[in-house]
C-alpha cells in the first residue's frame, strides 16, 4: 500500500550525498526531535534513560529539540498508528532538508510485536524513507547510543544479513542418558522448568544431574538420596536446593524403584539448611 | 554553583565510556537470539511460540527445502524461542549492538533445511533433521528394537498418512502389544 507520496523538493533535498555532507560538515550539535509515532512508552524512557549523564550522548553532540523545525536528526518510535499518521508527515515536512531519520525499537524499524494489529501501519519505512534503524524492545540505552553513533558514521555497523544454504550432517543431539532411559531426562528437565522458569530451571537440571552422578550408581535409591542431600546441603541458594528434593522425590521415584523412606523430607530442618 | 561541584567531586565521573570502550551488560541479559544453523532440526517449536512472528518456518516455493527465517527488527526479545527450543539452536545472546543503516535485510538470519518427503504419498512434511531427532531420541529411550524398526517406517509418514496407516492396521487385526 502506498501512503504517502514524497514531494518532488523534499526528494530532490535529501539524496545520499547531501545528507553526508550534513554530516561532514555540520560544525554544530546534532539536533534530535523525538516523535511518538504511539509507541507504548518503552522506547521513551530508554530514550530519556539514554540522556542522563550515566550515558550523556552529548558527548557526540546530541541533543533533544522541542520543535521539528530546529531538528537535524528524527528518533521515530512506535509501530505509526492511524491517528499518528498525519502528525508524522507534519513533522517530516517541517524538518528542514536534509535530514536523517532513524526509526527505533521493534515497532519503528517493522511494527514488532504490534505489525498485524488493525489500527497501525507497522514501521516508519512504510511512510517515510529511513535511514537507521535501531531494533530492540525497548532498545538498551547502549544500542541507542550505538545506532546514532552508527548513523552519524563514528561506528561501524556490525551485523550483515546471515544465510545457511546447505543442509549438513547435524552432530548427534541426543546425549546417553543417567538411567539409560532419556524419558528420565525429558521429565526432569519440564519439571526444572516448571518449577523455576527456564533460565534457573536448566541451571537446576544440570545441578541435579551433576549430583546424581556423584553418588556412584544412580539406580541404587539409598545411594542417591544420599549424594542429592549432600548437594542440598551445599547449595548456597535455598530456592534451587528445595527444588532439587522436589525433582528428586517426585520425578526420581518414579524411574527408580522407591520406598516412601527413599524420599527426601523437604522440611529444611530435617535435610539440614545451612 | 560551588555546592554543584562539591555534589560532582563526592560522585565522581559516573559516565560510561560506552562506545570508545566495550560495555559490560548485565546477567541474563537478552540480546539478540544467537542461531546455531547445525543444530537446528526444522522442528518449528519457535515459530509456534514466537509472540510476534519474527521467526517464521516456511517450505519455499518449489517446496524442496524448509526455510527458517529470523527478523531481528521484529524481534521483542522475549526469549520464548530459547526456551522451547529442543536443541538449544536458538539463544538469548548479550548481544546488543543492532543497528543497521539503509538496508533492512542486514538483519535478517536464515537457514534452509532439506525437506522430508512422506515415503507413501510424496508429500513434503517436514525436515530431514526433524525424523533424523526423533529416531535418535527413540532410540535411546529404552523401546525394543521391534518397535523401533517399526518407527524407522512411521517417522517417515506425513501425518494423513500416518493416521490411514494406524487405522489400516487396527482394523485389519494386525496390530501389537506395546511392549
Ligand atoms: S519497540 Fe517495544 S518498547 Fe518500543 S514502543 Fe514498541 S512495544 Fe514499546
Ligand atoms: S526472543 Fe521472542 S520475539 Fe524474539 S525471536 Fe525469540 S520468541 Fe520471537
Ligand atoms: S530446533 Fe530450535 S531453532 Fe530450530 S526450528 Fe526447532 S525450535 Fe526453532
Amino acid at each position: 500500500m502506498k501512503t504517502y507520496e514524497i514531494p518532488q523538493e523534499i526528494q530532490d533535498a535529501n539524496t545520499l550525498e547531501q545528507k553526508l555532507d550534513l554530516l561532514k560538515n555540520i560544525g554544530r550539535s546534532f539536533s534530535v526531535f523525538r516523535i511518538d509515532c504511539g509507541s507504548c512508552n518503552g522506547c521513551e524512557i530508554e530514550i530519556f534513560a539514554a540522556i542522563t549523564p550515566l550515558w550523556d550522548p552529548e558527548r557526540f553532540g546530541f541533543k533533544l529539540v522541542a520543535n521539528p523545525r530546529h531538528a537535524d536528526i528524527l528518533l521515530c518510535t512506535g509501530p505509526v498508528t492511524r491517528q499518528m499518521y498525519y502528525p508524522l508527515l507534519r513533522a517530516y515536512e517541517a524538518t528542514p532538508d536534509p535530514k536523517i531519520v532513524v526509526a527505533l525499537g521493534a515497532c519503528g524499524v517493522t511494527g514488532g510485536i504490534f505489525y498485524d494489529a488493525y489500527s497501525v501501519l507497522s514501521g516508519i519505512d512504510k511512510i517515510i524513507p529511513v535511514d537507521a534503524y535501531i531494533p530492540g524492545c525497548p532498545p538498551h540505552p547502549a544500542s541507542i547510543i550505538y545506532g546514532l553513533t552508527t548513523a552519524l558514521g563514528v561506528m561501524e555497523q556490525k551485523l550483515q544479513k546471515v544465510s545457511f544454504e546447505h543442509d549438513g550432517d547435524m552432530p548427534p543431539l541426543v546425549e546417553d542418558s543417567v538411567l539409560g532411559n532419556t524419558l528420565f531426562e525429558r521429565d526432569l528437565l519440564v519439571h526444572a522448568k516448571r518449577l523455576m522458569s527456564y533460565v534457573f530451571g536448566r541451571k537446576l537440571f544440570d545441578k541435579y544431574i551433576s549430583a546424581l552422578v556423584k553418588s556412584g550408581n544412580t539406580k541404587d535409591a539409598k545411594a542417591t538420596k544420599i549424594s542429592i542431600t549432600e548437594a542440598m546441603q551445599i547449595e548456597d541458594d535455598p530456592r534451587y536446593a528445595e527444588c532439587m528434593g522436589i525433582l528428586h522425590n517426585e520425578i526420581y521415584t518414579h524411574y527408580v524403584m522407591c520406598e516412601e523412606e527413599d524420599k527426601i523430607d523437604l522440611h529444611r530442618v530435617i535435610w539440614g539448611a545451612k | 554553583m560551588m555546592k554543584l561541584l562539591d555534589i560532582s567531586k563526592k560522585y565522581g565521573e559516573i559516565t560510561h565510556k560506552y562506545p570508545f570502550e566495550p560495555y559490560k551488560v548485565a546477567d541474563n541479559f537478552r540480546g539478540k537470539p544467537a542461531y546455531i544453523f547445525d543444530l537446528c532440526i526444522g522442528c518449528a517449536a519457535c515459530g509456534i511460540a514466537c509472540p510476534s512472528n519474527a521467526i517464521t518456518v516456511q517450505f519455499n516455493n518449489d517446496q524442496s527445502k524448509l526455510i527458517w527465517e529470523f527478523d531481528c527488527g521484529r524481534c521483542i526479545f522475549c526469549g520464548r524461542c530459547d526456551e522451547v527450543c529442543p536443541t538449544g539452536a536458538i539463544k538469548l545472546s548479550e548481544e546488543f549492538e543492532l543497528a543497521v543503516k539503509f538496508d533492512k535485510s542486514a538483519l535478517i538470519q536464515r537457514g534452509e533445511l532439506d525437506t522430508q518427503y512422506c515415503t507413501t504419498c510424496n508429500k513434503p512434511f517436514s525436515a530431514k533433521r526433524l525424523v533424523k531427532y526423533s529416531f535418535e531420541c527413540l532410540s535411546k529411550a529404552n523401546v525394543s528394537e521391534k518397535r523401533l524398526e517399526e518407527a524407522k517406517e512411521y517417522l517417515c509418514m506425513c501425518p494423513t498418512c500416518k493416521k490411514t496407516a494406524t487405522v489400516a492396521t487396527f482394523t485389519s487385526g494386525k496390530e501389537m502389544v506395546i511392549e
